[in-house]
């Protein structure tokens, strides 16, 4: 499980859950429709592993794969005319109305998530939903998720989730009587 | 802004005029969506947190949708054209169009007989369609009817459930759910969510399928089976019940009818032909037996494809006599049977009742296979056909390339495909969100699902068109359901639908269709109709079993040929939303990395994939999903057993190399 930090105030992240990922795409599309974006570029991309044969056991994961909004982000360095950037609350982002397209942010990300918008020639990467963020809303690909593979919420309120998880399973395996 | 703690807050940020709650009408599910709208135009959608079975959530089609309503492509006016060759020339309106339609059809049916007009209605086309074709074609006088839609007449018949599982909602109170042929994480993720809250609440999941699909990746106990097998490890398992009951099994109160006869006819199956048709181990089917024994309640879900093929009544007799059904959690959960019973012809019926068409039977591959026969023969030709979507370019395929063709082809539909390329006239199709209706869903759920835009100018829904072409046959006493403005009245044409209906008798429309409260849709049971002493006719095991039928030629077709679902719709229709076909290849064809090694095929290669009724393009997608004697693919093939090999390569060579390869 991997905390995205979305947030720098250490409040909300961004939680990646590969385990309940079923590789059905619905964060895409949903990101698609939230940014108004072609079919071309996906700023988070649900990558299938496998399957493979481990130990006798067929194993297949998805792994939805986003921005990580880097403490240092390569691309907002790499970018030339100041574009890409990184806020305050620590999201990096690309201003639309200064970005050239000349994709040097996309070389230096070391994930490779910057990617070109076909339709408009610019830059297009993940803003972490930063306009709904704002409204109090969900990330438009945590909205849509149907098996809350990616939730957003604070390291406090996933630590009581896990908790909270980890008592069910005590409780239904008949261990806690 | 302070942000609130909340696990997941939904709403819009765009700004809109107006908003429509309904229901998403792209799978059986039926998830509860809100769509924001602007200008006519939809600028936003997210799913419903209401909705008992979805709670706001939303799969990839669910909101890839908007993309088809907004298609450049989109038919939007009628077109005719008096030859193949021609260029379609659009014609003024509607009714024009039927006028000139409805000549050429009846002189076709005075010239060669009513038997010799053919309907296909795909899913696209929705349930007024399907029922307006239906009774359109009683009164023709044509048992030529295909459609994806179930009409059974007489309730207590299988598939309806005599005990239904209890909805997605409730499978939380599962201790075990059983999943069988049914890629429920690939073809309803939605309800999959609940698969997984089910399973973190300690509840073992089971799946079996031949390929590894999505969700036997997430499955406590993965089986692989051989093809189309499933019903017989139903059967395995009920012998195993019968011969060793475990402390919850009790037949005598499952409430059958005749059961030493049912017993009786499980003592003659074999267990050595039931592990060779399943090709699972005696510890594989101990395990299952095992994981089935100590959990209760237990939830089975049967995929569509397993209604086709014999034994799938062993699947009600199973939930019954392990005590599974009428409990939370437990039951019977088939896949796609959303139809409540109903009887499309009624108030006609009685003009030709021996020509009503049995919507399941003229699905099961076996009628179509047989039908493509008598065609391909020359027995039976079609000198018009109709279709509503994509038919010739699915399951009515084999039209295409006749030497003798229709004389008249048409075609009721919103986007190109290859059915239109075949056609003499188009009519532009409504979406389904460009129309207001009634719609079932796989939990027994009935909903009133509200448009939320208008048609496009110059698109009908197919109950308009079912009307207005009975008009001009003289039968517009048996298409009742009009306005004072000459267009259908869905309110009154599903009116007539739920008082048609045994199970939906009770229902009101006018509370169904309250959409700015919360919504709640109805849930029908069949178990209200059960008369008489409530005894269950118990399905009684087939004589033998055995593996899916061989190829007629396995030595030149030597791998099995399995239609997968995608993310996108199937079909060309997922061409049309550039969303999702950007995620996966609709020519995909996946290749085990052992048989394509054998046969030199790297990831990415054009291959052809040849049947003994023609070959067909795609391109290798090696994974390990399938097994080696296997390949697999969105693209429909007519038979079950192919052959792969490269574009450079001849069928010759390959059959060299796999002949080395496979046992």
């Amino acid at each position: 499980m991997n905390p995205v930090n979305t947030k720098s105030e250490g409040e909300h992240y961004l939680w990646v859950d590969t385990s309940r990922c079923i590789g059905c795409f619905s964060c895409e599309v949903a990101c698609k429709m939230e940014h108004e974006l072609p079919a071309g570029p996906r700023p988070i991309m649900v990558i299938q592993i496998g399957p493979v044969e481990h130990e006798g056991e067929m194993i297949l994961t998805y792994q939805p794969a986003t921005c990580l909004h880097c403490n240092s982000p390569a691309c907002v360095e790499a970018c030339p005319t100041g574009a890409m950037q990184k806020r305050a609350d620590g999201l990096v982002f690309s201003e639309a109305e200064i970005c050239i397209g000349c994709q040097r942010c996309a070389i230096a990300c070391p994930f490779g998530i910057p990617q070109l918008n076909p339709g408009t020639g610019k830059i297009s990467k993940c803003d972490g939903c930063a306009d709904r963020v704002e409204k109090g809303l969900s990330p438009a690909c945590v909205l849509s998720c149907p098996t809350e593979a990616l939730s957003f919420m604070t390291p406090t309120k996933k630590a009581q989730r896990i908790r909270e998880q980890f008592s069910q399973r005590i409780l239904q395996s008949g261990a806690g009587r | 802004m302070n942000l609130r703690l909340f696990d997941r807050y939904s709403g819009t940020r765009k700004k809109h005029e107006r908003w429509v709650r309904t229901v998403c009408q792209e799978c059986s599910l039926r998830c509860g969506l809100i769509a924001y709208l602007k200008n006519g135009g939809i600028v936003d959608i997210h799913g419903d947190d209401d909705h008992p079975v979805s709670r706001g959530r939303l799969c990839a089609r669910g909101l890839a949708f908007v993309q088809g309503i907004v298609s450049p492509e989109r038919i939007t006016c009628p077109a005719f054209r008096k030859s193949l060759q021609e260029p379609f020339t659009a014609m003024e309106d509607w009714e024009k169009a039927l006028d000139w339609y409805a000549e050429r059809l009846r002189k076709i049916k005075d010239q060669h007989g009513a038997e010799s007009i053919f309907i296909g209605c795909d899913p696209e086309a929705d349930l007024d369609f399907a029922i307006g074709a239906t009774r359109f074609a009683v009164l023709l006088g044509t048992p030529h009817v295909y459609h994806p839609f179930d009409f059974p007449q007489i309730p207590s018949q299988f598939p309806w459930p005599p005990y239904p599982a209890s909805p997605c909602y409730e499978w939380g109170h599962s201790k075990c759910l059983f999943l069988i042929e049914a890629d429920l994480a690939a073809t309803h993720p939605v309800a999959f969510g609940w698969v997984l809250e089910a399973q973190q609440h300690g509840a073992k999941i089971i799946a079996a399928d031949t390929r590894f699909t999505r969700t036997l990746s997430k499955a406590d106990l993965p089986l692989r089976i051989r093809p189309n097998s499933g019903n017989v490890l139903g059967l395995a398992l009920m012998k195993i019940v019968l011969e060793n009951p475990g402390p919850h099994d009790d037949i005598a109160q499952a409430r059958f009818n005749n059961p030493e006869k049912w017993r009786a006819s499980f003592d003659q199956l074999s267990w050595e032909d039931m592990k060779n048709a399943l090709g699972l181990t005696p510890e594989s089917l101990k395990e299952l037996q095992d994981l089935l024994r100590g959990n209760l309640p237990t939830t089975i879900v049967t995929g569509r494809n397993l209604a086709a093929f014999e034994g799938y009544g062993v699947w009600p007799t199973l939930v019954s006599a392990k005590g599974w059904g009428g409990t939370k959690g437990g039951g019977w959960y088939p896949l796609e049977s959303t139809t409540p019973p109903l009887n499309p012809c009624r108030g006609i019926a009685d003009r030709s009742t021996e020509k009503v068409p049995q919507g399941k039977e003229t699905q099961a591959p076996g009628i179509l296979k047989e039908l493509r026969e008598r065609v391909k023969k020359g027995e039976v030709r079609a000198r018009a056909i109709l279709c509503a979507g994509d038919c010739l370019g699915d399951f009515l395929s084999f039209f295409q390339g006749l030497e003798k063709r229709p004389d008249l082809m048409a075609t009721f539909g919103s986007f190109p495909n290859i059915t239109q390329e075949l056609s003499h006239l188009v009519f532009p199709a409504a979406i389904w969100a460009e129309k207001s209706g009634l719609c079932f869903s796989n939990d027994r759920a009935i909903h009133w699902a509200e448009k939320i835009l208008e048609p496009r100018p110059g698109c009908r829904s197919g109950l308009d068109f079912w009307l207005g072409l009975a008009k001009r046959f003289g039968w517009a006493e048996a298409f009742p359901w009009i306005k004072e403005d000459g267009s259908a009245d869905h309110r009154s044409f599903y009116q007539w639908v739920v008082e048609g209906s045994p199970v939906l008798k009770g229902f009101q429309l006018d509370r169904l269709k309250d959409q700015n409260q919360a919504p709640d849709p109805g849930f029908w049971s069949l178990r209200v109709t059960m008369e008489g002493d409530g005894k269950i006719e118990p399905t009684p095991a087939p004589k033998t079993v055995g593996s899916p039928a061989p190829a007629l030629d396995r030595e030149h077709f030597p791998l099995y040929f399995q239609k997968i679902p995608f993310v996108s719709r199937s079909g060309t229709i997922g061409r049309y939303w550039p969303w999702t076909q950007n995620l996966e290849e609709e020519d995909a064809v996946q290749i085990n990395p052992e048989t394509a090694r054998a046969l030199h095929i790297e990831n990415g290669d054009a291959i052809l994939i040849s049947s003994p009724v023609g070959t067909m393009e795609g391109r290798a997608w090696i994974s390990r999903m399938v097994p080696p004697w296997m390949v697999a693919s969105p693209k429909n093939s007519e038979e079950d057993w192919v052959l792969v090999h490269k574009k450079d390569q001849t069928g010759d060579e390959a059959l060299t190399l796999l002949k080395e390869f496979l046992p």
